[in-house]
């Protein structure tokens, strides 16, 4: 995507939520493991104002993705409770529970995936009113406008009739973040992205999501990736073992981290950059 | 080989054969409407949560798998109407043993089509809010479909081809036709070759048209 794109785009409307307190998410020991021996929640505690960008970091394993997942409605939590936009979301302490209680929040929710989950029997435009006219009830005139409106700002309108299996790797993914736009969500969700595309599309992608941040887009990004990550959060969180290990504001956590643990992270991720 | 090969005696039998032909024909089309859509509904019994729908309809698809088709025309045309004390008349009975025997097998296609979409899409419909039964209507099921059809044909094509055991229980198929010319005008090998080629000639461009299918959808997933 060129830059003069970007620059051109309209800001969108803000979706920001008005608690007092400034709370738009709150997890308090959030607990998750599976089985006896693998504990990928331990107890986390975690904020997030509407106007934070988090990425999250820390080595395999360390419970991530799962944070994405659970705040999605994908998995279920064991204990603790999470709110979000000031009421209760997730209830690991209901009996039987644990996953989203309130529907309509959770649609407020969009999540991108690592592999590109564009669904390859409909077209480009298909993907994209498939939710907004089933979930949101749109009609389809109005989806499609709307479709052609957020293709046109990430610059791939050309593309709305075309099959997902024509697109190259970072115009799946960049579909796929239009995709979860069209539920025009309050939280986006970025599950590492751009782990699976080639390096020359990585920017691509990455441009789309800088566009967000722009916008003021309230995100949480999971990433390989220190650069972006450096780049584009308002807080990183290092996260080790299903704990919040040291969070910060990027500038301060990738020069002069607090913990033991981060540093040694950090010592070995950016050497292998 | 001095055999002197003489079409002659079939003059007279095309009208027999035509009627056979048409029986076959009737017998094979019938069982893959039945095949193919109580097959779809066997399939999403079988992967139901509930264990005393998805035992039943396994136990189902275990028993037509694991005996001969043969056995299975025999047994529904004898056993029927002793167990049940009903007459059905025999073309129907075959259309109902060959009809349930595609059933099963074309469940276990539609079943692997369910299962070849990827886990992933499942993740994506949830985070896009479409409810279970939306996600199986446009999500699931058109892709499942998809991969099926290929294995669907081809088992249409089986079916074509098995229709055939009908003629032991005197139903007036191609088959059975064959048999009866063949004996009465001492001429298997004329009669038999010419029904071989009846039944190659029906199937064949299914054959082919399942590869060209097969060609495209590698292609387009190559891409």
């Amino acid at each position: 995507m060129k830059a003069s794109n970007l620059a051109a785009v309209p800001p969108r409307p803000l979706h920001v939520c008005e608690t007092k307190s400034g709370e738009f998410i709150t997890l308090r020991d959030v607990y998750k493991s599976y089985g006896e021996n693998l504990v990928v929640m331990d107890h986390l505690d975690l904020d997030m104002r509407a106007d934070d960008r988090l990425v999250i970091i820390g080595p395999s394993g360390s419970g991530k993705s799962t944070l994405l997942r659970v705040m999605m409605g994908l998995e279920s939590i064991q204990g603790g409770t999470i709110r979000f936009q000031g009421k209760p979301y997730i209830d690991g302490n209901a009996r039987g529970k644990g996953k989203p209680m309130d529907c309509s929040l959770q649609t407020q929710v969009g999540m991108v995936f690592q592999h590109y989950t564009l669904f390859p029997h409909l077209s480009v435009l298909g993907n994209l009113i498939l939710a907004p006219m089933k979930v949101h009830g749109l009609s389809k005139t109005q989806a499609t406008e709307k479709a052609q409106a957020l293709l046109a700002r990430l610059g791939l309108e050309s593309k709305l009739n075309v099959y997902p299996s024509q697109l190259s790797g970072g115009q799946k993914q960049r579909v796929a973040i239009a995709r979860a736009l069209m539920l025009e969500p309050k939280l986006m969700l970025f599950d590492e992205v751009t782990s699976a595309l080639d390096p020359e599309m990585v920017i691509e992608v990455q441009n789309v999501m800088l566009q967000l941040a722009e916008q003021k887009m309230a995100m949480i990004i999971v990433t390989h990736d220190m650069h972006f990550a450096r780049h584009i959060a308002t807080r990183v969180v290092f996260c080790a073992n299903g704990k919040v290990v040291e969070q910060g504001h990027p500038d301060q956590l990738f020069t002069q981290p607090r913990e033991p643990r981060t540093r040694e992270f950090l010592e070995k991720v950016l050497h292998l950059d | 080989m001095n055999y002197q090969f003489d079409f002659n005696f079939l003059n007279g039998n095309f009208g027999l054969l035509w009627d056979g032909l048409k029986v076959t024909l009737q017998l094979a089309l019938v069982s893959n409407i039945v095949g193919l859509v109580l097959g779809f509904g066997l399939c999403l019994l079988t992967l139901s949560r509930w264990f005393f729908l998805r035992w039943p309809a396994q136990l189902f698809i275990e028993f037509f798998r694991c005996t001969p088709v043969l056995l299975q025309i025999v047994w529904f045309f004898y056993c029927v109407p002793m167990l049940f004390d009903v007459f059905i008349d025999p073309i129907t009975m075959g259309v109902l043993a060959l009809g349930l025997n595609l059933t099963a097998f074309n469940a276990e296609a539609y079943r692997a089509g369910v299962q070849a979409v990827p886990r992933e899409h499942l993740d994506a419909c949830v985070a896009l809010g479409l409810r279970p039964w939306q996600r199986t209507l446009y999500v699931i099921l058109p892709q499942a479909l998809r991969s099926a059809v290929p294995v669907l044909m081809t088992n249409g094509i089986s079916i074509l081809q098995q229709s055939a055991l009908v003629a032991i229980v005197a139903v007036a198929d191609l088959m059975y036709v064959g048999k009866s010319i063949a004996t009465e005008a001492y001429r298997p090998l004329e009669t038999y070759s010419l029904i071989a080629l009846i039944y190659f000639a029906l199937s064949l461009p299914i054959a082919q048209f399942v590869q060209w299918l097969e060609r495209r959808q590698d292609a387009a997933l190559a891409r």
